[in-house]
């Protein structure tokens, strides 16, 4: 999922200074799950905007905020309370975000959260990133551990010099993600993997801005 | 004679290196530069070591060229991506840098710039590769250039890094990627040296011992604490403590004379790189010592 945290107050602040009035647009996925847009937010949201003196024409929590269509639809219901707000404070992802911005042609939109990584649920509202959508996986030469992600230079053939008794010099807090990889590819009797040379990364398999028509692919499969 | 032929002609070599400033003024670092001249087998110059911004090595290896030294052009992987390597690398080449070091390079994060991004498009091992390509006249895509490099291309390793089993296999890595030389982090225990050696030695590659000129007690303790890989025994640390205060450093000096006599007398490796860190002035007191001037 994506992992958002809430902007500074003062940021906030800041962006909505010449707006009195506010719409707030939550979803009920990731920005949820993470505690930043969920209904206890919003509810929060409005109480504290309020107590700044602005006003709040209403508030919805979409299902799922990236969803271009979908979203659309479900804010039909709310047709008054969007027109007479003079903003949108949008508390999801910058996905959902730019989802209310092709949706309000004529508002200005602002990000409630910080969009921060893909990541995996540890325990409740504990999140670390595994995956960095770099758009072609090494995850089967690597023992299934992704050092393009785990490591912070995001090397591709072992241990830098600064792995300490399995720790990273960037952080102690941080396991050395080639000594992870070793211990694991070891333990499943899988070390050849580890001794083949990796070539550099092709970072065309992610050129911004990444697109993808899915359905075009079905539709050929289906010819 | 070059720091290849050195290196070949079974010569017990002597490196060491040179940290560019921060900032135009290079007056003491000429001076420290000055001082080595005619002493060393080749001189490293770092590139923005431990990720504090400096000048760049390629300028001050071309200086020290100019002065008669043997540059050996350190390059990390942290600032540029593989274009900008490249272009350098072969900008190097037509100022008459001869000999490079393949390193990974330090994280933004332990320098004076935390907020830079770091690069890391290709890493050390695939740096190596990159150079042997180019000595083959081809770019790393396979593009036929113009006229190759001639570079006589180097690597490091930590021979005490813990676990030591990825370290090793990543050497292997670096010496098929065409690793000629390798200059190793900074090493104290001798005997767990020798142990590495008899691994390395199974390869057809030179290794230097990596030699840290120890100041005082405190910066045992330091970096037994925060420098990874780095170990310094019990043993010296006492030796540096008794020495008293003001000759901790004559007392440092003499554990890597006597660390490098050693080495060379036991015909342990091929040679040593000393890296005083700020007293470059020390290097020629210390090779004295180990009976090498």
């Amino acid at each position: 999922m994506i992992i958002t945290k809430k902007r500074e107050h003062n940021d906030l602040m800041e962006n909505i200074k010449n707006c009195n009035s506010l719409f707030l647009l939550g979803c009920s996925e990731c920005a949820t799950l993470c505690g930043t847009g969920g209904e206890p937010e919003l509810r929060a949201m409005k109480e504290m905007l309020e107590a700044e003196g602005k006003r709040v024409t209403g508030t919805f929590v979409s299902k799922t905020g990236c969803q271009v269509l979908g979203t659309k639809v479900e804010l039909k219901q709310f047709k008054d309370a969007l027109a007479e707000t003079d903003c949108i404070l949008v508390m999801s992802c910058g996905a959902g975000t730019q989802t209310a911005v092709e949706l309000f042609q004529d508002k200005p939109v602002y990000p409630a959260n910080d969009s921060l990584f893909l990541g995996n649920m540890t325990r409740i509202q504990m999140f670390d990133e595994r995956c960095s959508l770099c758009g072609k996986c090494i995850l089967d030469k690597t023992g299934g551990i992704c050092p393009v992600t785990a490591c912070p230079k995001g090397l591709l053939n072992g241990p830098c010099g600064g792995t300490n008794n399995g720790k990273c010099e960037v952080s102690a807090d941080i396991e050395c993600a080639w000594v992870r990889i070793y211990n694991r590819l070891k333990r499943l009797d899988q070390l050849e993997d580890m001794k083949r040379i990796a070539e550099p990364k092709d970072w065309s398999a992610h050129k911004k801005p990444m697109s993808l028509n899915a359905r075009e692919k079905k539709e050929e499969v289906e010819k | 004679m070059n720091f290849r032929d050195a290196l070949n002609s079974g010569k017990f070599v002597v490196t060491a290196e040179i940290g560019p400033p921060k900032g135009t003024d290079i007056k003491e670092m000429l001076h420290d530069a000055e001082m080595l001249k005619g002493k060393l087998d080749a001189v490293n110059v770092t590139d923005n070591q431990s990720a504090v911004m400096r000048i760049n090595s390629l300028s001050i290896c071309k200086i020290l060229l100019d002065m008669g030294h043997e540059p050996i052009l350190q390059v990390t992987c942290r600032d540029r991506n593989r274009i900008g390597l490249q272009s350098d690398l072969l900008g190097a080449s037509v100022l008459g840098i001869k000999n490079v070091l393949c390193m990974t390079g330090d994280h933004p994060d332990a320098g004076d710039h935390k907020g830079a991004k770091a690069v890391y498009d290709i890493e050390s091992v695939q740096l190596l590769r990159v150079v042997d390509s180019l000595n083959n006249g081809r770019d790393m895509m396979g593009n036929e250039m113009k006229g190759a490099t001639d570079f006589f291309q180097g690597a490091v390793v930590t021979p005490e890094a813990n676990p030591i089993e990825p370290q090793l296999m990543k050497f292997e890595k670096k010496v098929s990627a065409g690793a000629k030389f390798f200059q190793t982090q900074a090493i104290y225990d001798i005997d767990k040296f020798r142990d590495f050696m008899k691994h390395a030695r199974k390869f057809s590659v030179k290794v230097l011992a990596g030699l840290v000129l120890l100041k005082s007690a405190g910066m045992a303790n330091y970096m037994n604490k925060f420098v990874p890989g780095i170990t310094v025994p019990p043993g010296l640390i006492e030796e540096l403590k008794a020495a008293g205060k003001e000759k901790a450093l004559d007392a440092g000096i003499n554990i890597a004379a006597r660390h490098i006599k050693q080495l060379r007398d036991e015909k342990i490796c091929d040679g040593v790189h000393i890296m005083a860190i700020g007293a470059e002035d020390k290097v020629p007191l210390i090779m004295e010592r180990a009976g090498l001037l």
